[in-house]
């Protein structure tokens, strides 16, 4: 649950990130979404009182007008991984946020965040988690 | 055992940086995402190509880029040649890593994340242009020692007082040395005896409380 203290960036509104603005705005926390096209916003739904900034958060100029310097987590979500990488990495060396998420479709990148603080979240290992333990449940009776 | 360099990315800059680096006797592997970029290197002899994301772990196994000294990413983009760099240099171990950068905003954040050598092209090359464009003027090459020594190139113009003297007759400040004459297309290792020219550039090496007083010696100015 956010805190009502909380400020996240979200970097990307593709369906995780919009969904993730959503969900955190829901829980009272203070929310900020860059994408670099505008088109992408109306995920969001026209409901959504979030700041939204059209730009590119691997420029220095955007992540400062964004506030980053305030942030108390950054999600970086975009659908590059690489781009999520640098994000995240310049979020945490460059304006120390506490917290710092990228999501990675290849999870054999994440070595590169690990000794930064950066959290990993990869789509193909958490599936493959779910669906595993799936399989568990329909094979052993409890 | 020739030394191993590893260019990620890059078409026409990784060509000619390949070409120029097997005439000086490295091994030279290339890896290129673009199938028909990848048939036009492998006419280059002696370079070994790999088709691939150079982004990809198991791309760069496959390049056995653990065995490589050097690993240099040319990509277009700054993201992609950060994590191509930083895979190098923490999962495979690779000594040193030399990456392009497109945004000169960003040259320290990447000194930051560990990468050895970054080359921003707009900076390079602007400054190139810069030097080009004002060759008749003053200009500080190399600061050394905290900026203390100066090596500054000064070309000599006509009406200059030390043309056609012999550098034993000119009085230099104490700390201040010419280290070369630069005439036409060859450089020279100045003796006492050698004779200055009008349009020569030397090459002066100087303490920086000394080198406004070197430059009016030799310019009258």
């Amino acid at each position: 649950m956010a805190k009502k203290d909380t400020f996240t960036v979200v970097v990307g509104c593709g369906r995780l990130g919009a969904h993730i603005a959503q969900t955190l705005l829901g829980s009272g926390g203070g929310v900020l979404v860059i994408d670099e096209t505008r088109d992408s916003f109306r995920k969001l739904g026209a409901t959504f009182d979030g700041i939204l900034l059209c730009g590119d958060a691997t420029d220095t100029a955007t992540l400062d007008e964004a506030g980053i310097g305030s942030a108390s987590a950054l999600i970086a979500v975009t659908g590059d991984d690489n781009i999520n990488i640098m994000v995240a990495q310049m979020a945490k060396a460059l304006y120390n946020v506490p917290r710092v998420i990228a999501r990675l479709y290849n999870p054999e990148r994440s070595i590169i965040n690990e000794k930064l603080g950066i959290g990993t979240i990869s789509p193909v290992l958490l599936s493959t988690k779910e669906i595993e333990s799936a399989l568990n449940i329909d094979e052993v009776p409890v | 055992m020739k030394k191993r360099v590893v260019i990620i990315g890059g078409f026409h800059k990784a060509k000619s940086l390949a070409v120029s680096l097997l005439e000086q006797g490295y091994a030279v592997t290339v890896i290129n995402e673009n199938r028909e970029h990848c048939e036009i290197l492998a006419e280059i002899p002696h370079l070994a190509v790999y088709n691939g994301d150079g982004t990809e772990p198991f791309i760069l196994e496959d390049a056995s880029i653990q065995n490589a000294e050097i690993a240099i990413a040319m990509t277009k983009s700054d993201a992609d040649n950060l994590v191509a760099c930083e895979l190098c240099k923490k999962k495979f171990g690779v000594k040193k890593t030399v990456t392009l950068i497109g945004d000169p905003a960003k040259t320290e954040f990447f000194y930051k994340m560990g990468i050895d050598s970054v080359v921003c092209e707009i900076t390079t090359i602007t400054g190139i242009i810069e030097q080009q464009a004002f060759l008749d003027e003053i200009s500080t090459l190399v600061p050394i020692g905290d900026g203390r020594i100066k090596i500054s190139q000064v070309p000599i113009p006509q009406d200059a007082p030390v043309v056609d003297e012999r550098l034993m007759d000119i009085s230099l400040p104490k700390n201040v040395l010419i280290g070369c004459i630069m005439r036409g297309d060859t450089g020279m290792i100045p003796r006492g005896d050698s004779v200055i020219r009008a349009g020569d550039v030397l090459v002066l090496i100087s303490s920086d409380e000394h080198e406004t007083a070197a430059h009016r010696a030799l310019l009258g100015k």
